[in-house]
């Protein structure tokens, strides 16, 4: 097993793409506490604010670093048949469930190590412009730190899972993008419509939007007057319909990698 | 030492191998030979598991998915360019190689051995065919293996390429090593292979050392030069044998042994100027061999010059060298 992990290392950081993506990510979740430093500094740092500027705005809008550490996730198996490296890789390494394994692992830990570091980052930019984070490791606000770091991690796993059961990288772009921004938007929209109310239970297990609750600071916010009673889990029971949806991809995935054709 | 028994591959309706058993045995180069789409690439992968499919293939005893670090064991050369593009030549032979405990120093000895050491920093999407395919190769030589298995290495290589080549894969089975290896050039494969597997459509049509398949597959004839040509024709014909008569005036003797010819030029009082075997080339065997055996059969191609403008005789299919008089 430890020459699959020097093996999947030494693929990853050996390849320009890796730095380029998990930087731009890193840089771009930076870039939402800066532009609020900038503009809202004078006013005093609540925790909604916090977790917002901690995360990069994940939870509101595009969850930058997430997006682009996925797409290093799918590249990681992905870019083996575009290019046609699996055959190379596979007579250096031919124990198959060795090698996604280590693929797994690899990532997971490079994902882990580079959304702490955004965190970090974004934290100091927080306290060079307020000079304080007010209840950074205390709950709610240090369960959806905890709570980003594993949907970056969720997020990531899942393109790697998708590039291996695609064999490619564009259909797996395609499902990692349209899944949450046209299909589930479209899903949870659709089911305010009382012709469509049977939708409701449906949203509670909605895998993207679900995770999007781990990084939730007040988890009430979706719900309230006038909204269907969605019924949502917790924020960990949200977090595994997420991680449910990703192991079953990355099953089916490696399942098909050890029947199909190299 | 390889071992593959019955390896059979099927993809819907079409068998692509089909039930092949051979041996390859170590201290010489064989060749694998056979038309195009008869199988050669799948009954590789097949062989290294790369595809699924039925039966066994052994190096030395040992399936090569259950081989801990194969490349120390066996090299191998499959696809022209398989490199990432923005990978450098240098560190797609490292990843490798840290699959299967081989330090840096072996990296940079193989990028020298193939003659890439001044371009290994750079990225293979700017190599040329015969450039990615010596990366191929260092990639092959990686783990120092005792077996290697290559298909189609002298692809895009200049004549210098083929040459060394040749000449690196005859050294390595010098050493011992067992080299299994492709390729369609036929008259490098007579230079280069001692044995040969030969297939069509998935099925094997022979198995054995090159001299073997060529006297198998082909006719030997005799030549014959001498002044009394016609008379002697005559007397050759009457003695139940074939006679052509060749492009410089020759006497091509088929269906006789030399030795007979030469008892009746005797007998019948005939001045020889000229008596000696002609043997047939690998590529004539390999084409009496596989010509039923073809999957893609291509047209003639004075079938499609039209009638006004096409020669008014056909040129005589001559034989393409590799003849070689005793």
């Amino acid at each position: 097993m430890l020459d699959a992990l020097r093996y999947e290392w030494t693929r990853l950081t050996t390849l320009r793409s890796t730095y380029w993506l998990s930087g731009i990510g890193v840089l771009a979740a930076l870039a939402i506490p800066v532009i609020a430093g900038f503009a809202v500094s004078d006013q005093p740092l609540d925790q909604t604010t916090a977790a917002a500027g901690l995360n990069g705005g994940a939870a509101f809008g595009i969850p930058f670093l997430a997006v682009f550490m996925a797409i290093i996730g799918i590249f990681a198996t992905g870019h083996e048949y575009r290019h046609g490296t699996i055959q190379p890789t596979l007579t250096a390494l031919p124990q198959r469930s060795r090698l996604i394994l280590a693929k797994i692992l690899v990532v997971s830990g490079v994902t882990v190590a580079v959304t702490v570091l955004s965190l970090a980052l974004n934290a100091l930019t927080l306290l060079i412009f307020w000079g304080d984070v007010p209840g950074l490791f205390e709950d709610p606000l240090r369960s959806a730190l905890i709570g980003y770091v594993v949907y970056t991690l969720i997020y990531t796993l899942t393109g790697l899972g998708l590039g291996l059961l695609f064999r490619g990288v564009p259909s797996a772009l395609v499902v990692i993008f349209l899944a949450p921004l046209i299909i589930e938007n479209l899903i949870f929209g659709l089911s305010f419509l009382p012709a469509a109310d049977w939708l409701v239970p449906v949203v509670r297990f909605l895998p993207f939007s679900s995770g999007a609750r781990l990084m939730a600071v007040d988890l009430t916010a979706m719900t309230g007057p006038g909204m269907p009673d969605f019924d949502y889990f917790g924020r960990w029971g949200s977090g595994a319909v997420f991680a449910v949806f990703a192991a079953v991809v990355i099953a089916a995935a490696w399942t098909l990698f050890k029947k199909r054709d190299a | 030492m390889i071992t593959a028994k019955g390896l059979y591959k099927r993809y819907r309706k079409t068998v692509a191998v089909d039930h092949l058993s051979f041996d390859v045995r170590p201290g010489v180069v064989t060749g694998f030979l056979g038309p195009n789409g008869s199988g050669k690439s799948t009954t590789m992968r097949l062989m290294l598991g790369l595809d699924h499919g039925e039966g066994e293939t052994l190096f030395d005893g040992e399936s090569f998915t259950d081989i801990r670090r194969p490349m120390n064991k066996v090299g191998t050369l499959l696809e022209a360019k398989p490199f990432h593009p923005t990978r450098s030549a240098r560190n797609h032979l490292r990843m490798l190689a840290s699959a299967n405990g081989i330090g840096d120093k072996r990296v940079d000895e193989v990028m020298e051995l193939v003659g890439l050491a001044t371009v290994k920093r750079k990225k293979p999407k700017g190599y040329s065919l015969g450039m990615a395919q010596r990366l191929g190769l260092a990639q092959a030589l990686l783990g120092d293996p005792g077996i290697l298995l290559l298909d189609e290495p002298t692809n895009g290589l200049d004549p210098h390429g083929i040459h060394w080549m040749r000449d690196m894969l005859k050294h390595l089975a010098a050493e011992g090593r067992t080299i299994f290896v492709s390729s369609h050039l036929l008259s490098e494969m007579q230079l280069m292979a001692d044995e040969l597997v030969v297939i069509g459509r998935g099925t094997m049509l022979f198995n054995g050392v090159v001299d073997q398949f060529v006297r198998e597959f082909t006719q030997s004839t005799v030549v014959v030069r001498s002044p009394s040509a016609a008379a002697f024709t005559t007397a050759l014909e009457g003695a139940g044998a074939q006679v052509a008569q060749g492009k410089d005036g020759e006497l091509v003797v088929s269906g006789m042994e030399i030795g007979a010819v030469g008892h009746l030029a005797f007998t019948e009082h005939v001045e020889l100027a000229e008596l000696s075997t002609r043997s047939a080339s690998l590529e004539e065997a390999f084409m009496s061999a596989t010509g039923a055996a073809e999957e893609f059969v291509a047209a003639e191609p004075l079938a499609a010059v039209p009638a006004a403008s096409a020669p008014s005789t056909h040129a005589s299919s001559t034989s393409t060298g590799g003849a070689d008089h005793a």
